[in-house]
């Protein structure tokens, strides 16, 4: 059971930080196209800033929608792992990605088409969020591998 | 004694701060009509009577401080969704002669009905229908978000009209390019045709009618009598601006930015950059500006060419003095009312009110007879 809890958190944590990050760079690459000076002290300094601020300073913390997010799909993907043989990391895979589909396809239908998350703001920005979600729940279908419930069918 | 010394003490620090929360037993207050939906705009078109927009498609008619009933007919159907519907609308300088008004409003793109536009129409009211439509503005291109249209109108002395246009939320950078409309504020004749005076008449690949660029949300513009243009616009968390706005200029957003994205995430690292404008007075934490006037009334003589802002958080009006570009005193008043939604000044000089949500009001703010030097100056006075 330990082990799980540190799995999600992990996966929590990889999931966070790629979607803030993304946001991030989704910004500076932007405003580096129009001529701004961004430099390394600017970008390292901008994803503290959004590391901090997504998850303390917005309207929803961004590793408590995640979380939920995560929570939800990966309880639905034990569920039917029951009767699935889908491979665990697969299974969790889709579920991550599931996940972050949700976050990023359902918040706009809350709020007016509006995408608060500004990296998800494109097509491509929506993939890689999914991605994620994929990334963090292919680490947790992973693990634990020994003496745990998440070994493979 | 003591009594004295702490109104002296109070009216010394209200004095020296420059910045003050009224005293609202200086006026008077009295409810013109309620019931309204979601109103965002009031036009007075004689002095008894004003018309008053409803987001959700309506526009109303008060006269003589009652709200007609039967809305007035001929109005374009509205996307009323999100921030968008029936928004602003103002007088033609001519009104009294030609009858004709400006509306602006949202509306889904007639090829693409999934997005949706900001319209600007010219129109004349006769009795209480509106004819002779005719469309002078569509924001191009169509988004597919209902937020931030800005969708203010102002005339300039020339006769030529200012409509501001929002950045739509999603399409926060197309601000800084000159091919599209979003984050602009633009210039047209009131036929809908392009001034030959305008800033970028002559700039490949931009649009002629773009007057300024680098905004956001603006909500507020108006013009003082020497011709000098304000605007104030939403900004995320924190950063409302007020700007001075000159044709030709970048105001910034989002490259530079005193606020911070509704998820948290920082907009940009950057406050200042060379070419673009700083703004005479930003707030952080935000107000949502929602309308504003210059008050140019007899009834409140001391206000004379200050500046008026409604606000819709936490709700309030605030007073600004300008002076040589720099926002010198700021008073809060009318904390009582909730979001303001917008404020117009009556033909008398007293202030109309225009209250937010689906139960919206028009409240109209006198000066009580005894006491028409204003909450600050009485205390100084009285000492």
């Amino acid at each position: 059971m330990f082990k799980q809890i540190q799995a999600f958190l992990i996966s929590l944590l990889i999931a966070t930080f790629l979607l803030v990050t993304q946001t991030t760079a989704t910004n500076l690459f932007w405003l580096q196209s129009i001529g701004m000076p961004v430099d390394m002290g600017i970008i390292v300094s901008a994803m503290a800033t959004d590391l901090v601020g997504m998850n303390s300073k917005g309207a929803f913390p961004a590793a408590g929608l995640i979380f939920v997010g995560l929570l939800i799909a990966f309880i639905t993907a034990r569920i039917i792992a029951i009767w699935s043989s889908i491979k665990k990391p697969t299974l969790y895979a889709m579920a991550g990605g599931a996940a972050l589909l949700a976050i990023v396809a359902l918040m706009p239908l809350a709020f007016y088409n509006l995408d608060l998350i500004a990296g998800a703001r494109t097509l491509g920005g929506k993939v890689y969020l999914v991605l994620t979600g994929v990334l963090a729940g292919y680490y947790f279908g992973s693990h634990p591998r020994k003496g745990g419930s998440n070994d493979t069918n | 004694m003591t009594l004295i010394n702490v109104r002296i003490t109070c009216a010394a620090l209200l004095l020296c701060s420059g910045f003050a929360v009224s005293n609202d037993d200086a006026f008077e207050i009295e409810t013109l009509a309620d019931g309204l939906d979601h109103p965002w705009a009031v036009t007075f078109i004689s002095d008894n009577e004003m018309l008053v927009t409803e987001l959700s498609g309506n526009l109303r008619r008060v006269s003589n401080g009652v709200l007609n009933s039967t809305p007035i007919a001929g109005v374009p159907e509205v996307l009323f969704a999100g921030q968008g519907g029936l928004s602003e609308v103002i007088l033609d300088p001519s009104f009294a002669d030609n009858g004709l008004l400006y509306l602006s409003f949202s509306a889904p793109a007639v090829d693409q009905p999934k997005l949706n536009q900001l319209n600007v129409i010219q129109a004349r009211l006769e009795g209480n229908r509106l004819v002779n439509h005719k469309t002078i503005f569509k924001s191009d291109p169509p988004r597919k978000t209902a937020a931030h249209y800005g969708a203010r109108l102002a005339f300039l002395a020339d006769g030529t009209l200012l409509i501001t246009s929002g950045d739509g939320f999603n399409y926060r950078e197309q601000a800084q390019a000159l091919d599209n409309h979003f984050g602009k504020i633009l210039r047209l004749n009131t036929d809908g045709s392009i001034p030959q005076d305008n800033p970028f008449t002559k700039t490949p690949d931009a649009l002629p009618e773009i007057w300024s660029y680098g905004h956001r949300n603006l909500q507020g513009l108006v013009i003082t009598d020497d011709g000098t243009v304000y605007e104030h616009e939403h900004g995320p968390q924190g950063g409302d601006e007020l700007n001075r706005v000159l044709p030709g200029k970048n105001y910034g957003w989002p490259a530079i930015t005193y606020g911070v994205d509704y998820s948290g995430a920082m907009i940009s690292p950057f406050t200042k950059q060379p070419g673009m404008e700083q703004p005479l007075k930003y707030w952080d934490p935000s107000i949502a500006p929602s309308g504003m006037i210059v008050y140019r009334g007899d009834m409140f003589p001391q206000w004379q060419g200050n500046l008026l802002i409604s606000a819709l958080v936490p709700g309030d009006v605030r007073r600004l003095e300008i002076q040589d570009d720099k926002s010198i005193k700021e008073e809060i008043l009318f904390i009582e009312f909730g979001r303001i939604r917008n404020i117009v000044s009556a033909p008398d000089g007293s202030l109309i009110l225009v209250t937010d949500g689906e139960d919206g009001k028009l409240i109209r703010v006198s000066a009580k007879r005894s006491v028409q030097e204003g909450p600050v100056s009485d205390i100084a006075a009285s000492l």
